[in-house]
């Protein structure tokens, strides 16, 4: 059990390394919430995960279920609002030049 | 100074309570006198402040065709989480990013809910604008915006409300 977890864990962590990469190396903010979102749906659920399988049953492992169903219903919420924004507020998207 | 009572429901207010109660002895996870009876009085209270809107009950079938459309929609997390790795890790950074919008032939405000947000929780393409059924959306690559172009999701989507009176 605990083996899994630690793949789990390590797993996470991969992806989130993943999205700050992503967050340093595109180019505008659309495309940067993109890699953000990388985090959210894959590093941080991951870890949270193995941290539940770490915990076995317990209340605390109610409480980690509860912060990753909470994490799939505000996490797209708050990058919307953060696009919404930049788009009214009249940020052009990098678009690929066309040769 | 006239006060004027809202309508509420009664079932309404008291599964709202139930749940939030529910939620209370979930994070305090202490099952002492003073603190039950403080959950409850919390809990009705927030239930009575946020009472004033008119929510969209889904009915129990609405739930089941949700729950079979989760799996799917996980599946779908991971391709494109898979596939936005790669990107994002490629040396000469091959995306293409592209801002378009979608007209969808979903009739129910709950259902453009659930498809703005699918469509955000999938990795590389993001809701930018809902108005009434138009979707704007931006998406980073060719594949992922064509995902959405393919109404594949939609269409999951439509069958989960299918039966459901339209309001849009």
């Amino acid at each position: 059990m605990i083996m899994l977890s630690i793949i789990f864990i390590v797993a996470g962590l991969f992806f989130l390394i993943v999205a700050a990469v992503g967050v340093i190396r595109l180019p505008d903010v659309f495309s940067r919430s993109h890699a953000v979102s990388l985090t959210d749906s894959l590093g941080a659920s991951l870890m949270l995960v193995g941290l539940a399988l770490h915990e076995g049953l317990s209340i605390n492992t109610l409480k980690i279920l509860v912060v990753l169903a909470l994490l799939y219903i505000l996490n797209p919420v708050i990058a919307h609002a953060t696009i919404r924004a930049a788009l009214r507020a009249g940020v052009k998207p990098w678009e690929k030049e066309t040769p | 100074m006239v006060i004027k009572f809202r309508k509420v429901s009664l079932g309404f207010l008291f599964l709202k309570t139930m749940a939030l109660f529910v939620f209370w002895v979930l994070l305090s996870a202490s099952f002492e006198w003073v603190h039950l009876v403080l959950g409850v009085i919390c809990s009705l209270a927030v239930a009575w402040l946020n009472s004033g809107h008119s929510p969209f009950v889904p009915k129990l079938r609405v739930w089941l065709r949700f729950l079979f459309y989760l799996p799917w929609l996980f599946y779908k997390i991971f391709q494109s989480s898979f596939h936005l790795t790669k990107l994002i890790l490629h040396p000469a950074l091959p995306i293409d990013p592209k801002l378009f919008s979608v007209k969808s032939k979903l009739n129910h405000h709950a259902a453009v809910v659930l498809f703005g947000n699918s469509i955000t929780l999938t990795p590389g393409t993001i809701t930018a604008e809902v108005d009434r059924n138009n979707l704007i959306i931006h998406a980073l690559d060719k594949a992922l915006s064509e995902d959405i172009e393919s109404k594949e999701m939609e269409s999951k989507i439509a069958y989960i409300f299918k039966d459901e009176t339209p309001d849009l």
